[in-house]
């Protein structure tokens, strides 16, 4: 079957990429697997909406990153009516906090979802700043302010792990 | 000399290769030429190298079981999808259809069956032929009063 094989070929050649992408937003294994999964199940059922000659990547690192927006966001309602925490921080970023040692990427943990996500897009995963606003859903002006924001946060946060470390 | 150093985004920018072809190649310029501006470039560099450096230390194979498990789920869903289709379409279809259906025969049987055109009643002729009979017998049974309009009109 055609969205049968469509499916194996990109588990195949972007499964992997689709997983780390995930696995460095959400910083575990656990959150990572379920996000690629979901991702993947996602471009099963709109398999005959993926134009030819467009990056998959694109497409799918756009499913992850509206996937992990939209969990963080469905985590962190739950959060605060169970928990009532004194920290405003959703449980995954605690998580991410908790098992990075490196200053980078405990500097990549500090920074809100938003901007981690174009960071690694821009500077991990090499995308330009009209594909970036295309996978996060947003303008080119967006995309460059923020990653000047984050940018700048990223260096100071880094600059602080390493002295601490020091 | 201060305004004509690019800002620290444009130099970001010239990294990332996102600037237009001109701007681009007068800051390539300014830094070969600008220790300061190139120092700041150096940083920003080494921001993006320990990124990458960071992403190729953590890079990870796809768990084991996991493109198994997107396969299995992937055709869970199919299953489900199409259920749910059908499910979903059932009454959008199936009201429409039965309506067809049913206008259908309605027509179909009246166009099979369709009655005798009506003969039309010839009323004048009937009560003229009342009106003779009663004249040529005015005791019989049969015979009700009558009285005609048109008679009446005439008197």
């Amino acid at each position: 079957m055609e969205q049968q094989a469509f499916l194996e070929r990109a588990i195949e050649q972007y499964g992997k990429a689709t997983y780390n992408f995930a696995y460095r937003l959400t910083g575990n294994d656990a959150d990572a697997s379920d996000l690629t999964q979901e991702a993947f199940i996602r471009v099963f059922r709109a398999w005959q909406s993926f134009k030819p000659g467009t990056s998959f990547l694109s497409w799918i690192y756009r499913i992850v990153t509206n996937l992990y927006r939209d969990e963080l966001r469905r985590r962190k309602s739950r959060f605060y009516q169970e928990e009532m925490p004194e920290r405003a921080v959703a449980p995954i970023e605690e998580y991410v906090e908790g098992h990075l040692s490196e200053p980078v990427s405990k500097a990549l943990a500090d920074l809100a979802p938003e901007h981690r996500k174009i960071v690694l897009l821009a500077d991990v995963e090499g995308c330009s700043y009209q594909e970036i606003g295309q996978i996060v859903g947003c303008s080119v002006g967006t995309v460059r302010s923020r990653l000047h924001r984050a940018r700048g946060q990223l260096r100071k946060l880094v600059n602080r792990y390493m002295k601490s470390s020091s | 000399m201060n305004e004509t150093h690019p800002s620290l985004e444009r130099i970001v920018d010239y990294l990332h290769g996102e600037l237009p072809p001109a701007e681009d190649a007068a800051i390539h310029a300014h830094l070969a030429a600008c220790p300061e501006c190139d120092g700041k470039r150096s940083d920003e560099l080494a921001i993006t190298e320990a990124l990458r450096a960071y992403a190729s230390a953590t890079e990870r194979d796809l768990p084991p079981g996991l493109a198994t498990k997107i396969r299995s789920t992937a055709v869970q869903t199919q299953t489900g999808t199409w259920q749910r289709f059908f499910e979903g379409l059932r009454p959008i279809v199936m009201v429409p259809a039965a309506a067809v259906v049913a206008l259908a025969i309605y027509i179909g049987y009246n166009s099979w069956h369709r009655a005798a055109a009506p003969t039309p009643i010839q009323a004048a002729y009937y009560v003229n032929n009342h009106a003779a009979m009663a004249a040529s017998a005015p005791f019989g049974d049969a015979a009700p009063p009558i009285t005609l309009t048109s008679d009446d009109a005439t008197r």
